[in-house]
């Protein structure tokens, strides 16, 4: 008796808890209604300070922060929203508002065919939905296999060894682009550019030049460090140094 | 002794008698005088002579001779000669300068002069007469330069300006520029002067006339020191002489004279390092900077101008404002640059602005970054950096901008330009979940869930292998399947094996039982011609029912006859091998 009080007061804690939570985004959602930004900024934050995200709140923050006309804040906390949930409507195309208000247009590299197909396809789930996707077909290969060695009605058979055959083509595109993924995203890193404006240099050093100029919200590639020096590469292909730059990674979630 | 001493001293004086005879001697007018001063040099002769050599009057320089005079005199029937060559000099150099010997052939004899010795001093103060014209126009006539800062800051304002004080009795009837001054190593503007106006001033406490001739103001472009090359005028001036015409008045007398102002030097001191912020362009002076856009929301393509405005007092003409950034997805045209200053003394003063015209062609908003601009306040000696504020322009209606800066590798996006894409609002399901940094991928899990399909095939591969074993085994099959069927109806029998009524009852009443399980026949309608229509229907072939029937018989019949053991267990497994053959083909 006594164990089960405990346990409905712990059960009512972590509800209560969990309705607080809801309660701070709703009330960030008021405020970011009213006009009041600096506030709802404050609340998502508290949310995320207590170990909780979704793409949702990423991309509230994110409007947050445009309405504010932080344009570095803005487009972070929006590729964060992406990297939770590529393909929501509403975040790409907040997400090119807040691109706008950058100062520098980047171009991208044009992408031969092969390779926007590539990375179509590499899109079409995040690093965690191919893990899932790679066991589940191989639960469904075994099972085919099963079926296919138990049954003894030919056409019924046939069936299951072509399923079987299927799965297992699946299994392994699955599986080695999750392996290319998840490479991929171990030798990248990329970071928003937080500096007002920044020289890049063509050498980690000021006997060098510079190259061009960059500007808040920039997307960068963050690659090799040699002490304050950062090497970088943006979308448009150009590579430079820069010297002491605020460029927070987008890796990870904390 | 005595005696000696002044028979010396007569032959002495009978020498000079005799020498008095021929004098050749060379006289000064002073032995020391100052290096302005002149020197009159003479050589005097009491006789005739020839071949007079002057010394070479080295250090000096000569302005005047030689002359020659000669005086012939009587007195009391004695008559006298004399005659001098006289020179004028100058010296040129301070110091000790001899004047060397002077040589005269005089009757066939060569005289000498002794050397003399003179001593130069300094330029001395020529007193002067304060009637002459010279004076009067040197101590009533100056022309000075006034120069506002003589140490200015580079690209400070400097001003220069030539008066002429003049003073009565003076009167200047005209003057022109002789030379005019040459600014090199400055930028400088010249401020018209319509009309030279004569007004009331004091030079050096006393009151004077005044003219201002000329009016510069200077803006150094140079650091170090740098030289003023004098105004020369040449004037005309009427100045009163000592004659004085018919009523009394005294009569004008024209003078022209050049008068210069003089060299000047300027030190211009570069500007400190200390301090000196990042975006300086070399603006100094007192300015008010400010960043105007004449439109704060407006729609896609139409356009707004932002002016960047520098306002004040200083080297306007001289710097280039701050450039614009603008994000890139505006197109900005060339600025158009426009300047209203007007040069005063106190330098240039008044606006220059850059006016940019920018056409959004996205909506969306966009930040104008501030703009800032800094420059050197000479008067208080530091830099000062003024930021306009910034702006931001929401341009409303029209297409998002598509070629956005997302180099995202993952996503390439491809933005349907919509007309009228507008801002989407907030989402309101917070789909809150804990931030888990455990990956599913590359996890233990992973593996083991990736794995374990794999040995459960194995497994189930195993069982359906000792399955089909065990199938194909027909012998072995059979004898289970007997097996099973005798426990199950045969059972009794089995028991009673060795009473040979109790045996065949058993036996009868299993395969009734048997047939009424298997083919559910009630008991009442059964006899062997049903039971075998019944398995006829059941396609049995007409072995099986054959061996049935028999066997039913056979119990029927063993119930009278005398039987034996062997026999019992002969139509025991009869029995079992025909419900096992039934069994299989039902």
């Amino acid at each position: 008796m006594r164990k089960l009080l405990i346990f409905i007061s712990v059960f009512c804690c972590l509800t209560v808890l969990g309705q607080e939570k809801d309660s701070t985004f709703e009330n960030a959602n008021a405020a970011y209604n009213a006009g009041q930004f600096e506030n709802a900024v404050m609340l998502y934050k508290e949310i995320l300070e207590n170990g909780q995200h979704s793409a949702e709140l990423y991309f509230n923050l994110a409007n947050s922060y445009y309405r504010l006309n932080q344009v570095g804040e803005s487009i972070f906390y929006f590729e964060k929203a992406k990297q939770l949930n590529l393909n929501d409507q509403d975040i790409l195309v907040n997400s090119a508002f807040a691109q706008n208000m950058a100062i520098d247009a980047v171009e991208l590299l044009p992408k031969s065919q092969i390779t926007q197909l590539k990375e179509k396809t590499i899109g079409l789930l995040s690093q965690e939905g191919w893990a899932y996707f790679t066991v589940l077909l191989m639960w469904l290969l075994v099972l085919f296999w099963g079926f296919y060695l138990w049954n003894k009605v030919p056409l019924v058979k046939r069936t299951f060894f072509i399923l079987t055959i299927v799965s297992g083509l699946l299994l392994m595109g699955s599986l080695s682009i999750a392996f290319i993924k998840s490479s991929n995203t171990a030798e990248t890193t990329y970071g928003i550019l937080f500096n007002k404006k920044i020289e890049v240099w063509a050498e980690p050093n000021s006997r060098a030049e510079v190259i061009f100029l960059l500007h808040e919200g920039t997307k960068v590639q963050m690659q090799d460090q040699l002490q304050e020096w950062q090497k970088i590469r943006i979308a448009n292909g150009s590579e430079g140094w820069i010297k002491n730059g605020k460029v927070r990674s987008l890796k990870g979630f904390k | 002794m005595k005696k000696t001493f002044i028979t010396v001293l007569m032959l002495m004086t009978i020498g000079q008698m005799m020498a008095q005879e021929v004098s050749f001697e060379a006289k000064v007018s002073k032995r020391t005088l100052g290096l302005n001063e002149r020197l009159r040099v003479d050589f005097i002769m009491n006789k005739n002579g020839d071949n007079f050599t002057p010394p070479n009057f080295k250090g000096f320089r000569v302005v005047g001779g030689p002359n020659q005079s000669i005086s012939n005199s009587y007195v009391n029937g004695k008559r006298s000669f004399s005659k001098t060559y006289t020179y004028f000099l100058i010296p040129t150099q301070k110091g000790a300068l001899t004047i060397t010997q002077a040589t005269i052939d005089i009757s066939g004899e060569v005289y000498k002069t002794t050397p003399l010795k003179i001593t130069i001093t300094e330029a001395v103060e020529v007193p002067r007469d304060p009637n002459s014209p010279e004076y009067l126009i040197d101590d009533n006539l100056h022309l000075v330069t006034e120069i506002s800062n003589s140490r200015p800051y580079l690209n400070e304002a400097i001003t220069v300006v030539y008066k002429l004080y003049f003073r009565n009795p003076l009167r200047i009837s005209d003057g022109r520029a002789v030379e005019n001054p040459q600014f090199a190593d400055f930028w400088s503007h010249n401020i018209n002067i319509p009309r030279l106006k004569v007004e009331n001033g004091t030079y050096k406490g006393e009151s004077y006339n005044v003219v201002v001739w000329k009016k510069s103001v200077l803006y150094p472009q140079k650091t170090g020191k740098l030289t003023l090359e004098p105004l020369i005028l040449s004037l005309v001036i009427d100045l009163p002489s000592n004659r004085r015409d018919f009523f009394g008045n005294r009569i004008l007398q024209q003078s022209s004279r050049t008068i210069t102002a003089g060299r000047r030097t300027i030190n211009v001191k570069t500007l400190p390092d200390a301090g000196k912020p990042v975006n300086f362009f070399g603006a100094v002076g007192q300015f008010d900077f400010d960043a105007l856009i004449n439109k704060n929301a407006l729609k896609a393509t139409e356009s707004f101008e932002i002016k960047l405005k520098v306002t004040g007092n200083g080297n306007l003409k001289l710097f280039n404002l701050p450039e614009l950034v603008l994000p890139n997805t505006l197109e900005v045209f060339e600025p158009e640059h426009s300047e209203n200053v007007k040069t005063t003394l106190s330098g240039m003063q008044g606006s220059i602005e850059d006016n940019y015209t920018v056409v959004p062609r996205f909506q969306g908003k966009y930040p104008i970054a501030p703009v800032s601009f800094s420059y050197f306040d000479p008067k208080k000696e530091k830099y000062f950096t003024l930021r306009s504020s910034e702006q931001i322009i929401d341009v409303y209606g029209g297409p998002v901008a598509s070629n956005s800066a997302d180099n995202s590798p993952l996503v390439s996006k491809q933005l349907i330009t919509n007309a009228d894409e507008s801002f989407r609002f907030i989402k309101l399901n917070s789909n809150l979940e804990p931030i888990i940094n455990k990956q599913f991928w590359n996890s233990k899990l992973f593996y083991i869930l990736l794995i374990t399909p794999l040995f459960l095939l194995i497994v189930f591969v195993l069982i359906m292998q000792r399955n089909l074993s065990i199938s194909n085994d027909v012998e072995g099959s059979r004898l289970r399947l007997a097996n099973r069927l005798s426990k199950k109806y045969l059972g009794e029998a089995k028991k009673n094996l060795k009473n040979k009524a109790l045996f065949y009852d058993a036996l009868e009443r299993a395969l009734y039982n048997y047939l009424k399980a298997r083919l559910k026949i009630k008991t009442d309608d059964f006899n062997k011609a049903k039971i075998a229509e019944f398995l006829g229907q059941r396609k049995l072939e007409q072995q099986d029912i054959q061996s049935f029937i028999a066997l039913l018989e056979n119990c029927e019949l063993a119930r009278y006859s005398p039987t034996t053991d062997v026999k019992m267990q002969q139509d025991f497994d009869q029995a079992l091998s025909v419900i096992s053959n039934i069994d299989k083909k039902l």
